[in-house]
C-alpha cells in the first residue's frame, strides 16, 4: 500500500513541480523507465507468488534500470541507438507481457 | 508460470549511474506470507490491470468473486499487501524506488508532450531536420534575391520614369519658351528706340527683329507684345506701327534674352540697324544687362489646318 502511494506521490509530483532533467540523462529516461515497469510487474507477480522479497526487488529494479540505460548508451556510441532502443523495449514489453498475463491468472484465474 | 520470474538476478552489485538510489536494502521482510484475515470481496487491484494481449481477457468478469468461492492465496496476498498498511523498512524502499519511477514517468511523459519531436529525436533525425531547414533557408534566399532584383527593376523604370518625365517638362519650358506662353529671363540687352519724329516704320522693326534674331536672341518682347513666331509688322493707316494687330507706342523698348556680347555688336556694325535708325531721326540706346524679364505672353494659336506629319 505505501509502495503504490509512492508511485502516485511520484506522478503527481512530477506532473506538478516539473523538475529539469540533466541532458546527460534525457536519452536514457524512457528505456529505464519502460525497464523500472519491467521490474514493478515482475515484482507485483512474485508477490502474488508469494516468494516476494524487497532485496530482491530493489536489485533487480535498479539493475533493470542500469543494463537498460547501459545498453543505449552502448548502442549510441555505437551507432546503433535508435534499433538497439527498438530491440530493449520489445523484450522489456515481452517480459511485461508475460509477467501482466500471470498476474491476471492469479488474481482472475483466466 | 509459462516463464522465469523477474527475480532471477538476485544479487549482483552493479554501478548504477541511472537512479541514484543506494537503497541497497538488507535483509529484513518477509512479508507476503501474512494472512491476517479471509475477506470475502477482494478487489480488483490496479497494478495488474495491463494484459491486453490475450483474448481470453475476460472483460466483462472483472467483479467475478462469486461469493461462494474461496478466495485464492494470491488474492488474499494481494489484499494483504495492499490494505492494512505496513510501515515496513521493505515497504519503504519499494515505495522509494517507485517514487522514482512514477516521477521519471510524469517527466517522460511531460517532456514528450511539452516539447515538439525535437526533445526526443535522435541525432540523425536532427541531421535530417537540420538539412531540410539549410535547403529551405537556401531556398528562401534564392527567393529574396529574385524579389530584391526584380524591386531594383522596379525602381529603375520608375527612375526611368521620373527622369523622362523631367525631360519632358524641361521640353515643355523650352518649347513654352519659344512658343511665347511662358515668361523668359536671363542675361540680354534692353534696346530702346526713341522716334519722335515718327519715321520708323514696320520695315524698320523687322529689320531690328531680324538682326536680333540672326545675333541669337531667343525670347523678345517690344513694348508689351511677345514676338513668336508668327509676329507680323503692320503700319497702321492712321500712322504708327502694329505688332499682331496691337498697336504700340512710341519709344519701342526691344526686351531681349541673349549672349549681350553677340546682340551688342551686332546692332552697332557700320550699315546696321542702329545706323540705319539713326539716319532716320531716331536715337536708339543699348543697354546691356545681367537679367532681363520677358514677361509678355502670346495667344497660342489653334492650328486649323497644320497637322504633324507622319514619319
Amino acid at each position: 500500500m505505501i509502495a503504490v502511494l509512492g508511485l502516485a506521490i511520484g506522478v503527481v509530483v512530477g506532473l506538478f513541480v516539473q523538475p529539469s532533467v540533466p541532458d546527460a540523462v534525457v536519452p536514457y529516461l524512457p528505456i529505464a523507465v519502460v525497464a523500472a515497469v519491467d521490474a514493478v510487474f515482475g515484482g507485483v507477480r512474485a508477490m502474488l507468488d508469494g516468494i516476494f522479497d524487497d532485496k530482491v526487488f530493489v536489485v533487480s529494479f535498479l539493475s533493470n534500470v542500469v543494463v537498460a540505460a547501459l545498453i543505449v548508451f552502448l548502442g549510441d556510441q555505437l551507432g546503433v541507438g535508435s534499433q538497439l532502443s527498438t530491440g530493449v523495449v520489445v523484450v522489456l514489453g515481452i517480459r511485461i507481457f508475460s509477467n501482466a498475463a500471470a498476474i491476471r491468472r492469479h488474481v482472475f484465474r483466466a | 508460470m509459462e516463464e522465469d520470474k523477474d527475480q532471477d538476478k538476485s544479487s549482483e552489485q552493479l554501478p548504477d549511474e541511472e537512479v541514484v538510489e543506494p537503497a541497497a536494502a538488507e535483509e529484513s521482510a518477509v512479508e507476503p506470507v501474512t494472512v491476517p484475515e479471509a475477506a470475502d470481496v477482494d478487489d480488483p487491484s490496479d497494478e495488474p490491470s495491463a494484459g491486453p494481449a490475450e483474448p481470453v481477457q475476460p472483460a466483462g468478469s472483472a467483479q467475478s468473486t462469486a461469493p461462494a468461492e474461496p478466495p485464492s492465496d494470491a488474492r488474499r496476498r494481494l489484499k494483504a499487501a495492499l490494505w492494512p498498511p505496513r510501515l515496513s523498512r521493505g515497504q519503504l524502499v519499494v515505495a522509494l524506488l517507485l517514487f522514482s519511477l512514477g516521477l521519471a514517468l510524469a517527466i517522460q511523459v511531460r517532456s514528450t508532450n511539452d516539447h515538439s519531436q525535437l526533445r526526443g529525436a535522435r541525432q540523425e533525425d536532427l541531421v535530417r531536420i537540420l538539412d531540410e531547414l539549410d535547403s529551405r533557408q537556401q531556398r528562401l534566399q534564392q527567393e529574396k534575391a529574385q524579389l530584391e532584383q526584380s524591386l531594383t527593376q522596379l525602381e529603375n523604370s520608375s527612375n526611368q520614369a521620373k527622369e523622362a518625365q523631367e525631360q519632358t517638362r524641361q521640353k515643355t519650358a523650352e518649347l513654352g519658351v519659344l512658343a511665347g506662353t511662358v515668361t523668359a529671363t536671363g542675361p540680354g540687352i534692353v534696346l530702346t528706340v526713341d522716334d519722335p519724329q515718327g519715321q520708323v516704320k514696320a520695315d524698320m522693326l523687322l529689320d531690328t527683329l531680324q538682326e536680333l534674331r540672326a545675333a541669337g536672341a531667343e525670347a523678345i518682347q517690344i513694348n508689351d507684345v511677345r514676338v513668336v513666331a508668327g509676329t507680323y509688322f503692320t503700319d497702321s493707316s492712321v500712322g504708327g506701327v502694329q505688332i499682331d494687330g496691337r498697336s504700340v507706342s512710341q519709344p519701342f523698348r526691344f526686351t531681349v534674352v541673349g549672349n549681350p556680347q553677340d546682340l551688342t555688336p551686332a546692332l552697332n556694325i557700320p550699315g546696321g540697324v542702329v545706323r540705319t535708325l539713326e539716319k532716320q531721326q531716331a536715337r536708339a540706346t543699348i543697354t546691356e544687362q545681367q537679367k532681363v524679364v520677358v514677361d509678355a505672353l502670346a495667344d497660342p494659336k489653334t492650328l486649323q489646318y497644320a497637322k504633324p506629319a507622319a514619319k
